[in-house]
C-alpha cells in the first residue's frame, strides 16, 4: 500500500486499520489519519441535529382480516405422541433417503405447502411494493435476477426448502397474494401441481431449476405464471 | 390470542421500536431534505407507513435499517410528488436556518454548513456512515451502489469539508 493507497482508504473511513505496515514507517499518513479522525469527530457532532419531540401520527386499525391465513392444518394435541411420530418419521426419512428411495415430487410440493403455513404474515393484502434493496437481498444476484417491472412484490424474503437457499417472494394478484418460490436448484422433469385446501399451484420447471407459484383457488394464475417465467433469469 | 390482545402486542412492538428509533430517523430525514418542516413531515408519513407494514419486519434486530429505508423513500416520493413545484430560495434557506438553529458553537455552525452544502451523492453515505454507523458495504446495499462507489463518495464528501472548513 502506497501513500495514496492509504490516505484514500482513511479518507473513506477515517477508522481504517488497514495498512498497518505502511502507517508504521510513515509519519506524514500517520499524521493524515489523525487529521480525519479529528475531522470525522466534528462531523459526527455537527450531525446531532436538535430533534423536536415526537409526535404520533394518528394510526388507522389494521384489520388482521386483511391478512390471508392459510387453512390450518391438523395439530398433534399431544406433544409426545407429535415427538414419537416425528422421531419415527425422521428415522424413516433417513433410511428412505440413504437406500435412494426418498424420491418424490409429490414430497416437493408438501414442503411448500408447509413452508407457505410458516409464513402466513407474508401473505398480506396491500398495495405497498417492496423497496429494490429488500428485493435485492431475498433474490441476491448470485441465484437470479428478478425483473420486478411485471408485478407488484409485496414481500420477499431469502428462506429454505430442502436445506438450498430459496428468494420467497409475494406479489399480488387478482384473488390475493401469489407465492412465488425461485428454486434456481431444484432440477424437476415436468410441472408438478400444487393443491391445498383454499389454495392451487404448481412446480414449473425452468432451466436448471424450478418455480412454484400458489394462489388463491379463484386466481387465474396462468397469466401470472408466464409473468413470473420471463421476469427470471438464473445466474447459478 | 385474541384479537384485541394482538393488536395490543402489535401496538407496544411498534412504540418500543419508535422510542428507539425515532431520533435517528429524524436525523436522518433532517440531512437528506435539509428542511426542518419537512423533515417532520417526511417522519411523520415514514410512522405511518411503518405502522401499517409492521407485519413485514419480520426481525426487530433489523428494524433501524427498515425504518431508514421507509424513511429515505418517504423524502423520495416527497420530492416526487413537489418536483413540478418552485422552489423560493429565500424560503429554502430559511427553512435551512431554521434546522440548523441551536449549534452552540461557531465552528459547529460552520460545519453543520458545509455538510448542507454537500452534493446529496455525498452527503447521505456521510450521513448513514458517521451518524448511523453502517458499513461501506451496508451503505452500499441501502443505497443500491456498488462498494468502491461509496469508498469514492465517502471520499470525497470529507475532502470537500476539510477544504471548505479550513476556508472558513
Amino acid at each position: 500500500m502506497n501513500c495514496e493507497e492509504y490516505r484514500e482508504a482513511t479518507a473513506a473511513n477515517p477508522a481504517f486499520e488497514g495498512g498497518a505496515s505502511h502507517a508504521a514507517v510513515c509519519g506524514e499518513c500517520r499524521a493524515y489519519q489523525r487529521e480525519m479522525l479529528a475531522l470525522n469527530a466534528k462531523i459526527a457532532k455537527a450531525m446531532q441535529l436538535d430533534v423536536p419531540e415526537l409526535k404520533m401520527p394518528e394510526l388507522p386499525e389494521i384489520e388482521t382480516g386483511t391478512v390471508a391465513v392459510l387453512p390450518a392444518r391438523k395439530r398433534w394435541l399431544n406433544p409426545m405422541l407429535f415427538a414419537v411420530a416425528a422421531t419415527v418419521v425422521l428415522a424413516t426419512s433417513i433410511s428412505l433417503r440413504v437406500s435412494g428411495v426418498f424420491q418424490s415430487y409429490g414430497s416437493l410440493a408438501e414442503e411448500v405447502l408447509a413452508h407457505m403455513d410458516h409464513e402466513p404474515a407474508a401473505l398480506r393484502v396491500t398495495d405497498e411494493p417492496i423497496s429494490d434493496t429488500r428485493l435485492a437481498r431475498a433474490v441476491p444476484a448470485k441465484f437470479a435476477i428478478f425483473d420486478r417491472n411485471a408485478s407488484l412484490i409485496t414481500y420477499a424474503q431469502p428462506c429454505k426448502i430442502r436445506g438450498k437457499d430459496v428468494p420467497h417472494l409475494i406479489i399480488q394478484g387478482q384473488h390475493g397474494p401469489v407465492t412465488i418460490l425461485l428454486m434456481p436448484e431444484e432440477k424437476i422433469a415436468e410441472a408438478m401441481p400444487i393443491d391445498g385446501t383454499n389454495v392451487k399451484g404448481v412446480i414449473l420447471p425452468v432451466g436448471d431449476g424450478s418455480i412454484a407459484i400458489v394462489g388463491d383457488r379463484e386466481e387465474q394464475l396462468e397469466s401470472i405464471q408466464k409473468n413470473v417465467v420471463n421476469s427470471v433469469t438464473w445466474t447459478t | 390470542m385474541t384479537s384485541s390482545s394482538k393488536e395490543g402486542e402489535r401496538r407496544r412492538r411498534y412504540d418500543k421500536l419508535v422510542a428507539v428509533f425515532y431520533q435517528d430517523m429524524y436525523r436522518y430525514a433532517a440531512w437528506l431534505c435539509r428542511d426542518k418542516a419537512i423533515a417532520e413531515d417526511v417522519v411523520q408519513e415514514a410512522l405511518l407507513r411503518a405502522w401499517k407494514s409492521l407485519d413485514a419486519l419480520r426481525d426487530d434486530d433489523a428494524a433501524k435499517p427498515w425504518l431508514l429505508t421507509i424513511v429515505r423513500r418517504e423524502n423520495a416520493r416527497y420530492f416526487e410528488r413537489r418536483r413540478l413545484e418552485t422552489v423560493d430560495i429565500d424560503d429554502l434557506s430559511a427553512s435551512q436556518a431554521a434546522l440548523l438553529a441551536g449549534a452552540p458553537n461557531e465552528e459547529l455552525d460552520d460545519m453543520r454548513a458545509a455538510i448542507f452544502e454537500l452534493d446529496d451523492d455525498y452527503r447521505e453515505p456521510l450521513v448513514l456512515q458517521v451518524l448511523m454507523g453502517y458499513s461501506t458495504s451496508e451503505i452500499a446495499e441501502m443505497m443500491g451502489l456498488k462498494q468502491g462507489a461509496v469508498l469514492t463518495r465517502l471520499h470525497r464528501a470529507r475532502h470537500k469539508l476539510k477544504d471548505s472548513m479550513e476556508t472558513q
